[in-house]
């Protein structure tokens, strides 16, 4: 029998499991909708158009997901591209790339959600704080009802006025009487959820602690986590287009079009790039789109470099200049001659310059000048975290550990595949 | 036959600069005028008659054609007459001569401390080579690299201005240090720089500790070294004498660009500890649509830039005289 080694395939099955125990009743729950959305589209269209969000979508996916990866993964074991031996990098890999597909799974809160401030700002970490649930007092029924009350359950809203945070509670005869932060306030017992003749009272858990806004910060870094890539994928992708567009054009048309490309690029390798990208953010406004098109514009130069070294001395090589010569078309040469030599060195960069823009966008964030206050990013996080650096460290210590770790990553991987494909590379 | 070989490459050297520095002020040009809004509109209320506007407007030489406005521009940037700044309402040059003392004493020490500090690791690593402290700073290397300098920063603030209150956590001096006493008011500089120039060159640190490391690991596997061994010369001295030199070439070329950009501003450390240098002047002119002072700041940049890695250049050939021939390809 084969001796079975531990891999990156296990590590990604043990988080899937982890959750999947975790989250079970939400899982369910996400099923039920599912069915009952479905079930919704085909009888009354309309109003399943009207009642569609993303936060919703992102739900079905994560769950469609979590059914069809184990399952893809364990039918294609066998030839799957993956590492067999494997070291921190893999394991925070697959953390992160599991942490973007998962994220409403993995904290099920809206990174909104915000409510009695009193209590839960600014609250340490691994802090728990007693929620009073009041009864839902319009008890509906019929078909739209049960799934908006279902959504509701699922999709958790960045407001929820069913529930109140307190620090202590008394109960009498006639009610409670709960405190938050030295201000009471009295309710009858007829508005409370009760199990058993008492009050029904859950913990929220704050594991990373809470902002300013007393928003969860873990939930937070997850879905920073998700835009923080999601935006270095795109910006990624366009500085790829733009710089082997450039770079082919400057290695195989030469002349004037290389030097002005070349001084151009010039350009913008000696100047701080960062002062271009906020110049343009603060002229003509910052927006997710807007920061992945400038983020992308301004790291494409190396890439430029790279496509138009390797064109230049491919154009001297023997066998392009004979398959040249037996009329390769245009397209033929660039395919099958040029794209697999500068397949490697392209693929290595862009995996640094991904770090490089995750970077960036923090930094941009970190000023102000991110994707805005629309989405959680680590670098916003940060910002706010530094007005109270002598309170909340958790503020800025999470976020930046976030940070550190995706760079980390990041620039693992990146040495890691150069050594693959070039395996004379020392060290 | 060298030197008019050394002039040439130098000459071509410059006009490449120049003419990068031409598309940088012209690409800043087009950015600025298709911005939206004009500079004018800062100074118009809606209250203003017309021919006030107009004459607003053509004081500013707004009314011109788009070419006359490009010629007067590029002519005002060569004289090094870049007008008035919007949000000081003085002229740019002074307001960027009061930072520029500021922002290069800072990051010329930040520049040393990186360089001087990436040798001595590099120097320690290959002491040790492949033993415990050459893989701890290897590691460490790559983890420090990673970090980004507002989460250093703000991680030294807490630990020695918050928790500790050792170093003053913004500022370049006390209010009210005696001005006269040199003495102290240098210590008072030193003291509030300390943090900052810490953090500014933990970012450029690991970097240079990576080249020298792998430039000695490579130089040690020549031949040269390789018989300098077999003659029975110390190690120290192989380092000292053969290893270190050999690897200063890339060093250098590196060192010039990074270090015109040190000089154009450290935006985030600047922020951290409100210093008042190039980085923040030029973010607070962008965020006030400042436009003189924007461009002034612009060209600033990229001439420091330049001077640095011509600088960087004329090193190298000092050093390395077989560069002349790759200087004029």
């Amino acid at each position: 029998m084969k001796r079975i080694r531990f891999s990156v395939f296990h590590f990604f099955f043990f988080l899937l499991l982890i959750t999947i125990g975790l989250r079970l009743p939400l899982l369910g729950e996400t099923a039920i909708l599912l069915i009952s959305y479905i079930a919704l589209l085909i009888t009354d269209f309309r109003t399943a158009l009207d009642q569609f969000s993303l936060s919703m979508a992102d739900y079905f996916c994560s769950f469609l997901l979590i059914i069809a990866i184990p399952l893809f993964l364990f039918l294609k074991r066998n030839n799957l591209f993956l590492p067999k031996n494997f070291s921190f990098s893999h394991y925070t890999l697959s953390v992160l790339l599991y942490t973007f597909l998962f994220a409403p799974v993995i904290t099920n809160d809206n990174y909104e959600f915000q409510k009695d401030i009193s209590v839960t700002r600014l609250l340490p970490p691994f802090s728990s704080i007693h929620v009073l649930h009041l009864k839902s007092n319009t008890e509906k029924s019929g078909r739209l009802n049960d799934f908006l009350s279902l959504k509701n359950n699922v999709v958790k809203n960045s407001f929820d006025e069913k529930i109140i945070f307190f620090d202590s509670l008394q109960i009498t005869q006639s009610g409670v009487f709960y405190f938050q932060n030295e201000r009471g306030n009295g309710l009858p017992l007829s508005s409370i959820e009760m199990v058993d003749g008492k009050p029904y009272i859950s913990i929220k858990f704050f594991l990373l602690g809470s902002d300013e806004f007393g928003r969860d910060i873990f939930t937070r870094i997850i879905y920073g986590t998700r835009i923080s890539l999601l935006i270095g994928f795109c910006a990624v992708i366009l500085s790829l287009i733009i710089g082997v567009v450039l770079g082919f054009l400057a290695g195989f048309s030469g002349g004037v079009t290389d030097i002005l490309l070349s001084r151009l690029t010039d350009m913008f390798l000696s100047f701080p790039i960062i002062f271009f990208i906020i110049l343009i953010l603060a002229f003509f406004g910052n927006s997710f789109i807007s920061v992945i098109v400038v983020l992308g514009f301004s790291g494409w130069m190396s890439l430029f470099r790279i496509v138009k070294g390797e064109i230049l001395s491919l154009k001297t090589k023997d066998y392009f200049i004979t398959a040249r010569q037996l009329g390769l078309s245009g397209t033929k040469l660039l395919l099958k001659e040029a794209l697999p030599i500068i397949a490697i060195p392209v693929i290595v960069n862009t995996v640094f310059q991904f770090g490089n823009v995750v970077l960036s966008e923090s930094a941009l964030s970190f000023l102000g000048l991110g994707i805005g206050n629309e989405f959680p990013s680590w670098g916003g996080m940060i910002n706010s975290g530094q007005e109270y650096l002598s309170q909340a460290w958790w503020m800025i210590l999470f976020p930046g550990a976030a940070i550190i770790l995706t760079l980390v990553t990041v620039n693992d991987f990146g040495r890691k595949l150069a050594q693959y494909f070039n395996p004379r590379l020392h060290e | 036959m060298k030197s008019s070989a050394l002039f040439l490459s130098l000459i071509k050297r410059l006009t490449t600069s120049v003419f990068v520095l031409f598309l940088t002020v012209s690409f800043l040009f087009v950015l600025v005028r298709i911005a939206p809004g004009d500079p004018s509109q800062k100074f118009l209320s809606p209250n203003l008659s017309p021919q006030l506007v107009e004459r607003v407007k053509s004081s500013f030489q707004l009314d011109k054609q788009i070419h006359e406005q490009y010629i007067s521009f590029l002519k005002n940037a060569l004289t090094g007459d870049f007008g008035v700044s919007y949000s000081f309402h003085r002229p740019v040059n002074e307001v960027i001569a009061e930072v520029l003392p500021f922002t290069i004493l800072f990051s010329l020490s930040a520049f040393i401390l990186q360089l001087i500090g990436g040798l001595l690791f590099a120097v320690l690593a290959f002491r040790y080579h492949q033993k415990f402290w050459d893989k701890f700073l290897s590691r460490g290397s790559l983890f420090l690299y990673a970090v980004p300098s507002f989460v250093s920063g703000l991680f030294f603030v807490y630990l020695f201005s918050v928790q500790l209150q050792i170093f003053p956590s913004s500022g370049i001096k006390t209010v009210g240090t005696l001005e006269n006493n040199y003495f102290f008011l240098l210590l008072d500089y030193a003291h509030h720089l300390f943090l900052p120039v810490l953090v500014l060159s933990l970012t450029g640190l690991p970097v240079y500790f990576k080249y020298f490391r792998e430039n000695f690991e490579e130089n040690q596997n020549k031949l040269f070294t390789l018989y300098l061994r077999a003659n029975g010369i110390s190690e120290r001295k192989i380092l000292f004498s053969h290893l270190i030199p050999n690897s200063l070439n890339s060093i250098i070329a590196y060192a010039g660009v990074d270090l015109g950009i040190l000089f154009s501003g450290a935006l985030i450390t600047e922020v951290i500890f409100s210093l008042p240098g190039m980085g923040r002047l030029a973010v607070g002119a962008i965020l006030q649509r400042d436009y003189p002072l924007i461009i002034g700041c612009t060209l600033t940049a990229g001439v420091l830039i330049i001077l640095t890695s011509l600088l960087a250049d004329l090193i190298r050939l000092k050093i390395d005289k077989r560069l002349i021939k790759g200087l004029l390809n």
